[in-house]
């Protein structure tokens, strides 16, 4: 392969539907496997695995008649979300080899090679790779490699599991192969025994426009794949911006511990493909199918983005404790907003942090031992409003890891410079009372005099200094306007009251410490 | 560093003052310490005083603390703190059991004196009174020394500063220079 010269990977799945129930159930694939589809008796099979059409099971039969061919076949409804998250699992494998792919059908994606060479090196190389990706999301794939979509395409359909056309003689390859090699519909089929073809190369020696004459697109179709030109344009993929997997169950699940497994495996198989892309969980939307017809949804937000199938299980496990489906379960799928893996955990002259998935389940241990409003990082809100401030999510610092911590010695420096005073050690600090506790104050000048309350206190103001007036939002409803004082009260308690100038009511708000 | 003398990793460093003794002004003076080092602190908060306005005055960085709340739950405060003791990386876990705590049962402290050198974290309880028992490493009392207004003593215009006087009530392991001493802190 020279770089500059187009080389295209046809990477196909047979029978997708059949490869993604095996993909979650891998015991399947030691056995003759067909997806049915239907109402009894008119179940049909809509795909059967290589085993079950060696022992001549394909689709368009009857459940009756596939059975009847084959006793041992295992037989399964058609599960469409699992599908497509094996047709998503494909795309994904691809995109981790080469950032230029198409999404062609189910189970079929050609990619772009060009420019791999210097990374993966020669085509065969690169062949093996797109496998062996695709076998990391659990899907046994046939890759074709050619100068175009089409050769490709054929390629992967005959000869070995990785099949590399040769360059120079890509034309006299493709022509060897027998028509009877390819799957053409019953029609297509007997029009070209008929007309005696029997390679493809006795098709591409036919007249382009002959053929399409008389057998219609299909025919043109067939007779690009002959010739190995591609006359449709790229079609280039991009990933979604949420990552999905699902599960289908043959039996209903009542049970959380028995639900478990469930989830983790396809957790497992979701997170094989993340990590092919470097990608992490941020946050998991659960979808369980329920035996009355509806779903159960939950959604996820993890304290920091994992990429480790045990923690999400465990948090996974604890949501669905506290909030448990009403009916038995049938089905699962789970959807991932994901984030790029980070790529170093911190600087080198950083302290060390909580490992992220330790720090993931603490904080869920914690939200669920106090409540999810009583843990996080204090955030002050830029407003005038005593005692203003919100809960943010702790992410362990990592907001914080833009500023460059102080090193010790800064630190000594700064505590001089900064310190108010020649010896200060620091700031005095306040103890809050929430909720403000009402008190009655009297008053002598306006200034406080004396405070108690109906709980015990009785006491005398030493000293006080304010006010200090503040308001704000007095164009809406949470108005607010207060007069604060600093006192000293005679049981040595130094404190912060408040007076409020709407409800003409003292409340003793803080407490210096 | 006064921190590093009050703090050691796997130890526990209790702190019972009355009330307007400067304790809290000591726990807001280690999270500085702490979490401008980079640093993770955790604050478990029996009685939800924590006020993070003054904290970031005072200079703390607060997108390095984990404030947890207990609501006046001082059980789940111990479950909390339990917790936090058991995840290596924060290097401070300090518990604010309040003005009523009970004292914690001495197979508990013990315990929790364990996780805390397991997992190589400083734990600071602070409080009314001692709870913490023979686990503590270091034991400190604080006391109000002095009081200081500006302006006129009739009518002063603002509280200028405290004098905090602190006050080793047991030292078991820590080091020797860990000695009594005052402290000035600014209003």
């Amino acid at each position: 392969m020279v770089d500059g010269v187009s080389r295209m990977a046809c990477v196909r799945v047979e029978a997708l539907a059949a490869a993604a129930l095996e993909r979650c159930e891998p015991s399947l694939r030691e056995q003759p496997l067909a997806v049915v589809t239907g109402t009894p008796p008119a179940k049909r099979v809509v795909e059967a695995n290589a085993r079950a059409r060696a022992e001549g099971v394909h689709p368009g039969l009857t459940e009756a008649e596939a059975v009847v061919r084959c006793p041992a076949l295992v037989r399964r409804a058609a599960f469409a979300e699992a599908e497509a998250a094996a047709r998503h699992a494909l795309l994904e494998a691809c995109l981790s080899v080469s950032p230029r792919l198409e999404d062609a059908a189910a189970g079929v994606v050609h990619v772009d090679l060009r420019g791999l060479r210097r990374l993966y090196g020669s085509d065969d190389e690169v062949g093996r790779r797109l496998r062996r990706q695709a076998r990391a999301v659990g899907l046994d794939a046939r890759v074709g490699i050619g100068a175009s979509r089409a050769a490709a395409a054929v390629a992967a359909r005959v000869g070995p599991p990785v099949h590399v056309l040769p360059t120079a003689t890509e034309r006299a390859a493709l022509a060897a192969i027998p028509l009877t090699t390819l799957e053409w519909s019953e029609e297509l089929g007997a029009t070209f025994a008929r007309w005696g073809l029997v390679t493809l190369g006795d098709l591409a020696a036919l007249p382009r426009h002959g053929v399409g004459a008389r057998l219609g697109p299909r025919g043109l179709a067939a007779h690009d794949l002959a010739t190995g030109v591609d006359r449709a344009p790229f079609r280039p993929w991009s990933p979604p911006p949420c990552w999905e997997d699902a599960q289908g169950l043959d039996w209903e699940i009542a049970t959380l511990p028995a639900l478990v497994p469930v989830l983790q495996g396809v957790l497992e198989r979701l997170l094989a493909r993340l990590t092919l892309a470097h990608l992490v969980v941020d946050a998991l939307d659960v979808r369980l199918a329920l035996a009355s017809g509806g779903h159960h949804a939950r959604s996820l937000a993890l304290a920091v983005p994992l990429g480790e199938v045990a923690p999400i299980v465990a948090l996974l496990a604890l949501e669905l404790e506290s909030h448990p489906p009403a009916v038995a379960v049938t089905g699962v799928a789970l959807s991932a907003h994901v984030v790029a893996r980070p790529t170093a955990p911190g600087g080198l002259w950083q302290p060390p942090v909580p490992a992220p998935r330790d720090l993931a389940t603490v904080l869920a241990r914690l939200t669920r031992l106090v409540g999810p409003a009583n843990v996080g990082s204090p955030v002050v809100v830029d407003s005038y409003r005593p005692d203003d401030h919100v809960l943010a999510p702790f992410d362990g610092g990592a907001r914080a890891s833009d500023t460059a911590p102080e090193r010790p010695q800064d630190h000594d420096a700064a505590t001089e410079t900064a310190a108010p005073g020649p010896n200060a050690a620091g700031q005095l600090a306040l103890r809050r009372l929430r909720p403000p506790r009402r008190v009655e104050v009297d008053t002598h000048d306006g200034r406080p005099r004396r405070v108690r309350d109906p709980l015990g206190l009785d006491a005398a103001v030493e000293i006080c200094a304010g006010p200090w007036r503040s308001s704000g939002h007095w164009w809406d409803t949470d108005a607010w306007a207060c007069d604060e004082w600093d006192v000293e009260l005679s049981d040595h308690i130094i404190c912060r009251l408040a007076h409020d100038r709407l409800t003409h009511t003292w409340l003793l708000t803080a407490v210096y410490d | 560093m006064l921190v590093d003398r009050l703090l050691r990793q796997g130890a526990i460093t209790e702190l019972v003052g009355p009330l307007s003794s400067g304790r809290t002004s000591v726990v807001t003076l280690c999270l500085r310490a702490i979490t401008r080092r980079g640093a993770l602190a955790a604050l478990v908060d029996v009685d939800h005083a924590f006020d993070p306005a003054s904290a970031a005055e005072a200079g703390v960085d607060l997108r390095r603390l984990l404030w947890v709340r207990s609501e006046g739950r001082r059980r789940a405060a111990l479950k909390a703190v339990d917790l936090l003791a058991r995840c290596p990386g924060f290097a401070l876990v300090a518990l604010d059991v309040g003005e009523s705590p009970p004292r914690l049962p001495l197979s508990a402290a013990f315990r929790l004196r364990q996780a805390a050198r397991r997992s190589r974290i400083a734990i600071l309880v602070v409080g009314a009174r001692r709870v913490v028992g023979g686990a503590a490493t270091l034991s400190l009392q604080t006391r109000r020394d002095g009081l200081a207004w500006l302006g006129p003593h009739h009518v002063p215009r603002r509280l200028a500063g405290m004098r905090t006087g602190l006050q080793v009530l047991r030292k078991q392991g820590a080091p020797a220079r860990v000695e009594s001493e005052r402290l000035w802190w600014t209003a």
